[in-house]
């Protein structure tokens, strides 16, 4: 148990600096703009009669920073407030603090990304496997060949012709927004179903572009154990085939979970190109409009939020094999 | 002696290099999928280096064939300019493909510095570059492209090209760190080190021509990788339209001509899919036909 507590602690103490970095990026990045439009917004402010303090307010209620002040202050200024989970306030939105904005759009993220994950894991592992048993014959070849395919495809490639067979062509699916309007938000069937309607096309995107990498690799994962000896042996014991199948399972998988805490890391950034061609109001589709609409404070703040969670997912991913993966344990306690 | 000796190793070497030629040509012959593979991407190059040339500077449109199906004098049809989709294909692909090829030099070049180094040097250097290396492969690489897309002016392919070649040599030089310090174990190299032959010799002769092959590969699944995101960055519209690139055709076609609405701008939006849909394709056989060629365990003898 102190091995897990000495591996968190190491491994929070690296995110934490990885998050100092990557606010670091997005702090210099801003700053570095062009043409400096703080100061020139300033200056502005000030020759519209403005005074100095209330035109200081005003830029860094745009920007996020204070406008003058040595670089070095400003830059405290601003890792002082991502202490306090003050991430500034959003420009587009006037008045509304970015955090909130954040948390608001998070849900529509992680939902539809989440459903897609775990039903493209499902499928995948399940006909990984027939496609590795069945590796000679001709489904376990159309199989593998539907995975590679899937897998080189772009999502937006994937999503656009979702769109124009499922909405252009045929309409049987709804491929703009998350809701209808139309519906009274909150626990009635018409909006449910509009929830769950809209949110088919997007899932199916998601689904339909991970599924290829995880056929392929269960596929090669289950490939390796067939030829392990304890395989072997188990036959020659004249093992159920059941059992021998649950040992090959079991084997197969456990790399597989590591996979799937990593890609839970892309819960939060992952969608962006389905969010925009759905026009589903996630975080991807808020950083998009952030960048197109030059609001700074939420742009940052959503880099930073997408960022965390990936380096989250791999925190877990790594304490994950160490609880389940037997090897990896007593290989730490005795070394 | 040298005399006698010089003429000798270099048959042999011309005899190794034909007979590597006639496995190529037979792996390839073996399976005609993959000489489509090879076929095609030479298309892609061709177009991409002469198709410009061919066509004048601004195409000519026609304001009584704006956004038209596909017919006998336009295959594709026509964009809301009336233009010819097919021709703003072939003059996109210029960017495209002269940024996949950058982005695949710069990725390779220092993924491949940094993965040798640091499997060969190991020690503290090994950990600080890995550390490294590991802390840029967990920012997400998508939004770090748009948050870039305020500050940096992608309007040119060596611009984009060097941004994404920057951002993508992490993965390379894992896999080549990887490979170094399992080839450094191997018995040529250590016959290598025990005739005092110099690193440098080491370095350039006997383990970058081992990985070559795999090198070779990862560099093309890197231009794959480096059509998508560029694509991708365009089709997102967070960067100025006046650049030549599918994705602008994506985006015009998805959010202006409403390729997804009317089904008149649906050849606008298949032109560009269509492009990169059988490029990647020539490049899926073209990787497959490698691995089939330098690794030993898939060779069917």
């Amino acid at each position: 148990m102190t091995l897990i507590a000495r591996r968190l602690a190491g491994h929070l103490a690296r995110g934490f600096v990885m998050i100092l970095v990557v606010a670091t990026i997005s702090f210099f990045i801003i700053n570095n703009i062009p043409g400096d439009p703080m100061a020139a917004r300033y200056e502005k402010l000030i020759e519209q009669g403005m005074a100095p303090e209330a035109a200081r307010q005003a830029v860094k209620v745009l920007y996020g920073f204070q406008p003058d002040g040595s670089l070095w202050q400003q830059y405290a200024d601003f890792i002082g407030g991502l202490f306090r989970l003050d991430l500034g306030v959003s420009v587009s939105r006037p008045g509304t603090p970015v955090l909130d904005v954040l948390t608001d759009a998070a849900k529509w993220t992680v939902l539809p990304v989440l459903a897609g994950t775990l039903l493209s894991f499902l499928v995948g592992i399940v006909l990984g496997v027939y496609a590795a048993v069945k590796r000679a014959g001709k489904l376990g070849d159309a199989l593998s060949i539907s995975g590679s395919l899937l897998h080189g495809i772009p999502q937006y490639v994937l999503g656009m012709l979702l769109v124009v067979i499922f909405a252009t062509l045929t309409g049987l699916l709804p491929a703009d927004g998350s809701v209808d309007i139309l519906y009274e938000p909150g626990w009635n069937a018409g909006y449910l179903g509009s929830l769950v309607e809209h949110a088919v096309l997007p899932v199916l995107t998601y689904a339909l572009s991970a599924y290829g990498g995880w056929i392929l690799a269960m596929k090669s994962s289950v490939v390796t154990v067939l030829g392990d000896d304890f395989i072997l042996a188990a036959e020659l014991r004249g093992m159920k085939r059941s059992i021998v199948f649950r040992y090959i399972a079991r084997n197969a998988i456990l790399p597989l979970f590591t996979m799937l805490a990593l890609s839970l890391g892309l819960l939060l950034g992952g969608a962006v190109f389905i969010e925009k061609i759905f026009n589903y109001p996630g975080l991807g589709w808020l950083l998009i409009g952030a960048v197109n609409d030059r609001d700074y404070a939420l742009m940052g703040g959503a880099f930073l939020l997408i960022t965390a969670g990936t380096i989250l997912a791999n925190i877990i991913a790594d304490l994950f094999y160490t609880v389940i993966d037997p090897r990896v344990r007593s290989g730490e306690e005795a070394s | 002696m040298s005399a006698t000796l010089i003429p000798e190793t270099g048959s042999a070497a011309s005899a190794l290099r034909r007979n590597f030629w006639r496995g190529v040509w037979r792996v390839m012959r073996r399976k005609p999928s993959r000489m489509v593979g090879v076929v095609i991407l030479a298309g892609f190059v061709l177009m991409a280096v002469l198709g410009p040339m061919l066509l004048p500077e601004h195409l000519p449109d026609d304001p009584g064939a704006i956004t038209q199906p596909p017919s006998w004098e336009h295959w594709l049809g026509t964009d809301p300019q009336g233009r010819d989709v097919i021709a703003l294909v072939v003059k996109g692909s210029r960017y495209v493909l002269l940024t996949a090829a950058i982005t695949a030099l710069i990725t390779v070049v220092v993924g491949t510095a940094i993965g040798l180094f640091s499997g060969f040097r190991r020690g503290r250097w090994d950990t600080v570059l890995m550390r490294l290396t590991d802390m840029k492969l967990t920012i997400p690489g998508l939004p770090l492209l748009l948050v870039l897309a305020t500050v940096w002016r992608f309007g040119s392919p060596w611009q984009m090209g060097l941004v994404l070649g920057l951002l993508g040599w992490g993965g390379v030089a894992r896999a080549v760190r990887a490979q170094t310090l399992s080839l450094r174990e191997r018995g040529f190299i250590e016959a290598a080190r025990g005739l005092g032959l110099s690193t440098t010799h080491i370095i350039g002769r006997e383990l970058l021509p081992s990985m070559a092959p795999y090198i070779a590969m990862n560099m093309l699944i890197s231009v794959t990788g480096a059509v998508y995101s560029q694509v991708g960055l365009f089709f997102l519209g967070v960067l100025p339209y006046e650049s030549d690139n599918w994705g602008v055709m994506l985006n015009l076609a998805v959010f202006q001509a409403g390729a997804m609405i009317t089904p008149n701008a649906l050849g606008y939006l298949l032109g560009p899919l269509l492009a990169i849909l059988l490029l990647t394709l020539a490049i899926v056989l073209v990787v497959d036909a490698m691995d089939e060629i330098f690794n030993p365990r898939l060779r069917e003898e």
